[in-house]
């Protein structure tokens, strides 16, 4: 049992409520034992981080947050040389502010960048503290889940049934860093290819051509890709279909070696060699040159 | 009255509206809690805090249930609005311009003079509320003998914090009516210019142009739609001051039920960022060309509702002719359209097909060309003669807007099922009247010719609630028998950063004929710098006032609306100002209309429409009150926009001359037979008399770069550029290397690169009207062509009428109306060049401005504009 957050960047619409929130609460507001006030400015226990991807007209935006992560094996806590940091019954990790020395250790172990920050006024280290004053009061919910206007937030015990559901679609952030982190995350952005394929002759955009997106790097095409509506086709390949703007967008790839073939009965097919993907990726608009016999 | 810092200590909570719309109507309810006299947080209200029991409407559609949030999805504005109450630059005692002396002579400088010359460069010292009402009645008077009332005008339109009795804009008209009269300065239909001077001869729907009624919209498109057009609209963001976000989740159902988002703008908006399934970017104002290839794919393809055509419109042939190009040879194709518009043939020919084959919504939200740009009525109507030939009016074909639900108090303007009256504070609203505009009025956007170059004249009072023949009224200033005005009386005034050429603006306010500029605010910002006496006003947690939620689309409510916090300093709120003022006159009673602030809250209840639902103690014990839903099969019978016009034009004609849709217009043709810039039909006009802005032109060789200027993403137009915690997002202010906290501009990497600009620098935007400084954000998010600055960014004056730091781009916007009949505003899509700005020269040419007091944080301070810094 104990408290966790399930963040779906998919429905974040970038308002940045949560962000306000956290500050709304924090500054200039004394919750001690739990938390000292934050600075005015430069600390943010909740931050939502811009990614702009692709290349115009391909682009999109996937709003991602950082957060103190409340791990279950949290290095904050075993770096304390003051035992300031201790983990609560129902999983929240708090550093005491009466008790915190401004060592740095916190800082330096955690492995998770930018969500544990030191106030220069207090000499204390600061990080969100999932609200447990609010919680320890009756509230239900953190201040940021609170403002969340679609839902993207969800806080709760992760015994509840709905939180449950939530989790198995869920992911965390850095596995392999092993805390056992408490925040879940669901749609976190991956690699996309995409383009528009279109006929210079006939001055028309081509629907329904084959793109294959074949990774040759020997590993295997990310099963993420399947989620976004393409087809898996083999271990190594995904395929999709142009639509009524001759475009086609792939997500969920990551970063590897592919190559793309898109193929139209009627046109001689177009084979884009072998590029390493390390970025969202707009090919740009592909012409088709129509076959000798045209074009039915 | 009189400040006091305090209320007293004692934990409460306080439940209002927190909207910034500045009309008596309101949105964004909040909760917001104080402890020992000062707000703890602020929260969204739960709606169902004291009503357990309340029932949500719910729409169905494809399987899918839609219901609004048991809690007031608030923006981030009204969320961290600590930020304004606490602002360092709050006003906080009367100031005055040091060297503006009332009793120099008009047009006199120097010592004891007027020196309206340095009107945006003085400082400002601390007067007494005693001194400034004896300054102000007493060149109330002056004014009086000299010239007659007429001589002052009142500026009180605008947005603002909207409330009822404390009201931010027109408390002083009815004090200046009773002393005898005024002239008024009308607001222009800004964010509707095309829509009100275009739309409307096309098909009516008064009184702004744009579709209405739009009743259960929504919910027919979420049935009938396969794809949604965003033109002109950002529902992540426009909506947010007036409405909250509840625009944000419709986007996120419309996707979850398989309809297609496809936006058209030249900025991937913040809309189109997270649900855009399709962005065609084209260059900024240039959407007629679009629209007229769109209609000549449909015409030769066959791709139209011809028998609708035939029955519901008038004029179609002569607008064909004119696509085909059998009027001037110019047919009006894709291949014709793509290198002015900025999209390729063949996309183009993809919409046309796409949207020709499909049932297409249009969703507009006071953005894109069909608002601010040159010729705006033409990228309007054409969108308007685009959706007739798909058969506006059946199901799923319509045009709708993303905000401003529930505007004018009227459930035909609420594409969402609508509480079962609306609630209305109106009979106790102390602010300006729209009943009461007196005889001598000049458009918002001539001021300045006004004052420079008078006699001027236009047609139509520009006033948005005014119908059509309107618009066919010409009037002239001075008016016949009327006189100049010689001083401007100003409640949170917003020129400078929000409207046309705003440098010739501050130029003729500097001008000596404007004797006396006063001014009533919360903040020394933009317009304040003008101002030759600053009153300091509340904001509205520090008042205690009766107010509404209308706007929000989720529910209905009235509020008791409890004061939050003492007023800070010795503010005032704008109707404690006039009523000190009326005093002075002996004309308080009269003003107040014999009752007291609590007389006018309690019969603002009486008359909100709930009066018969719940007591006047009930609803201070409770604090708010929720309006019952319309019953389901009241609202579900309703039927959906312009259906009936759609089912029988001739029983449900439209309210254009003929009845129908006009694509070509007799009665444009019959008042204004010679003009070119707003023709009887809409055309692709890319120059004229009244606007250069196309890259094509002459001026294009010099300024190639096309300006798109948005309702600003983290302020409601200006108000919040100081709000701390928004400043610290990216993309609301790109850190400067001098540590000035600059005004965003988006370049896209392939017309930085050539300029040597790099993501952060400070960079300079200008035309023959001025330079803007900004910094410089390199992205993908704006096409190339185009550069992105939101208006509204507080004036910052290195050479006021020339350079300005703090990012107020329309100090540079073109200064001609929409056109020449059209006396809308233009500041967006015109021409300007970057170049990187060169900081260390400005910065030893002008010391002085560059060495302000300054701190990151809020932005400009009140130190900056003191004599001796405080």
């Amino acid at each position: 049992m104990g408290k966790v957050m399930i963040i779906d960047i998919t429905k974040c619409n970038g308002c940045h409520n949560c962000q306000i929130a956290c500050k709304d609460e924090h500054v200039g507001n004394d919750w001690s034992p739990i938390a000292s006030p934050q600075p005015l400015t430069g600390q943010f226990w909740n931050r939502v981080v811009d990614r702009v991807r692709g290349q115009v007209p391909k682009v999109k935006v996937a709003y991602e947050h950082t957060m103190c992560q409340h791990c279950d094996e949290a290095p904050c806590i075993k770096a304390c040389t003051e035992k300031a940091i201790y983990k609560r019954p129902d999983g929240i990790v708090i550093i005491d502010p009466t008790l915190c020395k401004g060592s740095h250790n916190c800082i330096e172990a955690c492995p998770y960048p930018g969500v544990i920050f030191f106030n220069e006024d207090l000499k204390i280290a600061q990080k969100c503290t999932f609200c447990a004053h609010l919680l320890d009061q009756g509230w239900t919910e953190t201040r940021c889940a609170e403002v969340c206007p679609t839902g993207a937030f969800t806080f709760g015990e992760e015994d509840d049934p709905e939180i449950k559901e939530l989790m198995v679609r869920a992911e965390v952030l850095h596995p392999e860093f092993g805390t056992k982190p408490r925040v879940y995350y669901i749609g976190l952005p991956k690699t996309f290819v995409a383009g528009c394929v279109y006929d210079p002759e006939a001055d028309e955009v081509v629907q329904g051509a084959r793109v294959t997106i074949t990774r040759t790097d020997g590993a295997e095409v990310a099963t993420a890709a399947e989620a976004t509506g393409a087809e898996v086709a083999t271990a190594t390949q995904v395929t999709a279909t142009t639509d009524e703007f001759g475009d086609f967008l792939v997500d969920g790839l990551e970063f590897g070696t592919y190559r793309v073939l898109i193929e139209k009965e009627g046109f001689t097919q177009i084979e884009v060699e072998p590029f390493r993907l390390e970025k969202d990726l707009n090919l740009g608009d592909l012409p088709m040159q129509q076959t000798k016999g045209g074009v039915s | 009255m009189g400040g006091t810092e305090d209320k007293g200590s004692g934990a409460k909570t306080v439940v209002r509206g927190l909207c910034f719309i500045g009309i008596p109507a309101d949105s964004n309810s909040v909760q917001v809690e104080c402890d020992n006299g000062k707000i703890v947080r602020i929260r969204p209200l739960h709606y169902d805090w004291k009503y357990p029991d309340l029932k949500p409407w719910k729409m169905e559609a494809r399987g899918s249930t839609f219901s609004p949030c048991m809690e007031s999805l608030i923006p981030p504005f009204t969320l961290g609005y600590k930020n304004r109450v606490y602002s360092p630059n709050r006003v906080l005692y009367p100031l005055k311009r040091v060297d503006w002396d009332p009793s120099g002579a008009p047009g006199s400088t120097g010592p004891g003079g007027r020196n309206t010359q340095n009107r945006g460069k003085s400082k400002y010292k601390r007067i007494s509320w005693d001194e400034a009402l004896d300054i102000v009645t007493s060149e109330i008077n002056r004014v009086k003998e000299s010239y007659g009332m007429e001589a002052i005008l009142s500026q009180s339109d605008g947005h603002g914090e909207s409330a009822t009795i404390h009201a931010s804009h027109g408390c002083h008209r009815r004090l200046l009516r009773m002393l005898g009269g005024y002239t008024l300065q009308t607001r222009n239909t800004d964010s509707w210019e095309g829509w009100y001077w275009g739309a409307k001869h096309v098909w009516g729907c008064e009184s702004l142009g744009q579709m209405v009624p739009v009743s259960n919209c929504i919910w027919d498109i979420a049935k009938n739609t396969d794809a949604v057009l965003f033109w002109g609209c950002d529902p992540e963001t426009t909506p947010w001051g007036f409405d909250g976000q509840l625009a944000s989740r419709v986007s996120y159902w419309f996707t979850d039920i398989g309809l297609k988002s496809i936006y058209v703008c030249p900025d991937l908006n913040y809309g189109a960022a997270v649900h855009a399934d399709k962005w065609v970017p084209v260059l900024p104002n240039t959407d007629a060309a679009l629209y007229l290839a769109v209609a000549h794919v449909w015409m030769t393809e066959g791709l139209y509702d011809k028998e609708y055509v035939d029955t519901h419109a008038v004029g179609f042939e002569k607008f064909q002719a004119y696509v085909l190009g059998e009027e001037d040879g110019i047919p009006k194709d894709p291949k014709w359209a793509a290198p002015l518009c900025g999209v390729p043939s063949y996309t183009i020919r993809a919409l046309a097909r796409y949207w020709g084959t499909h049932t297409v919504s249009i969703a507009i939200g006071n953005g894109g060309p069909g608002i601010r740009g040159p010729y705006a009525t033409e990228p309007a109507r054409l969108q308007i003669l685009l959706l007739a030939m798909q058969g506006v009016g059946k199901p799923g074909v319509h045009q709708f807007k993303m905000l401003e639900w529930g505007l004018y108090n009227k459930k035909s303007n609420i594409p969402l099922p609508p509480s079962k009256y609306i609630p209305m504070t109106i009979a106790a609203s102390r602010g300006w009247a729209y009943t009461d505009t007196p005889p001598q009025f000049i458009p918002k956007d001539l001021i300045h010719d006004a004052i420079l170059k008078a006699p001027i004249e236009w047609y139509g009072t520009t006033l948005s609630r005014d119908s059509v023949d309107q618009q066919f009224i010409r009037y002239t200033y001075p008016r016949e028998g009327g006189t100049e005005i010689h001083m401007v009386w100003t409640d949170s005034p917003s020129w400078i950063t929000c409207w046309n050429d705003t440098n010739s603006y501050i130029r003729a306010y500097q001008d000596p004929q404007v004797e006396f500029i006063l001014a009533q605010h919360p903040w020394m910002e933009n317009d304040c710098q003008l101002a030759d006496l600053v009153l300091p006003s509340l904001t509205v947690l520090e008042t205690e006032d009766i107010g509404v939620e209308s706007l929000s689309g989720q529910f209905s409510c009235v509020f008791y609306e409890d004061q939050a916090v003492g007023p800070r300093g010795e503010s005032k709120s704008d109707y404690e100002i006039v009523c000190a003022l009326a005093e002075r006159f002996g004309l308080l009673e009269e003003y107040t209309g014999g009752r007291s602030v609590k007389d006018w809250i309690e019969f603002g209840y009486e008359n909100s429409g709930a009066a018969k639902e719940i007591t006047f103690e009930e609803l201070k014990e409770k604090k708010y009150y929720v309006i019952p839903q319309d019953e389901e099969k009241e609202w579900k019978e309703r039927k959906a926009g312009l259906l009936d016009f759609y089912e029988d034009p001739e029983a449900h004609p439209l309210s254009t001359p003929s009845g129908k849709v006009e694509f070509y217009s007799e009665r444009l043709a019959e008042h204004f037979p010679d003009d070119t810039e707003r023709p009887p039909m809409p055309r692709w006009i890319p120059e004229g008399e009244s606007h250069k802005e196309s890259r094509d032109g002459e001026r294009g060789k010099s300024y190639p770069l096309l300006v798109i200027s948005n309702h600003p993403r983290w302020r409601v137009h200006s108000q919040h550029d100081d709000m701390t915690w928004l400043r610290e997002i990216h993309t609301c202010k790109v850190k400067g290397p001098d540590g000035y906290y600059y005004e965003p501009l988006w370049m896209h990497p392939s017309d930085a690169e050539p300029r040597g600009i790099a993501d952060g620098d400070v960079v300079k935007i200008y035309n023959e009207r001025g330079a803007v400084l900004a910094g410089a954000w390199v992205t993908e998010r704006i096409r190339p062509g185009a550069i992105y600055i939101d208006h509204g960014a507080r004036w910052d004056p290195i050479v006021a009428g020339e350079l300005d730091r703090g990012g107020a781009i329309n100090t540079i916007t073109p200064h001609n109306v929409t056109s020449k009949n059209a006396a809308g505003m233009v500041c967006s899509g015109f021409l300007a060049q970057v170049e990187l700005a060169p900081l260390d020269e400005l910065r030893r040419a002008y010391p002085e401005a560059f060495a302000r007091p300054y701190k990151a944080d809020a932005g400009l301070r009140l130190e900056r504009v003191l004599e001796g810094g405080e």
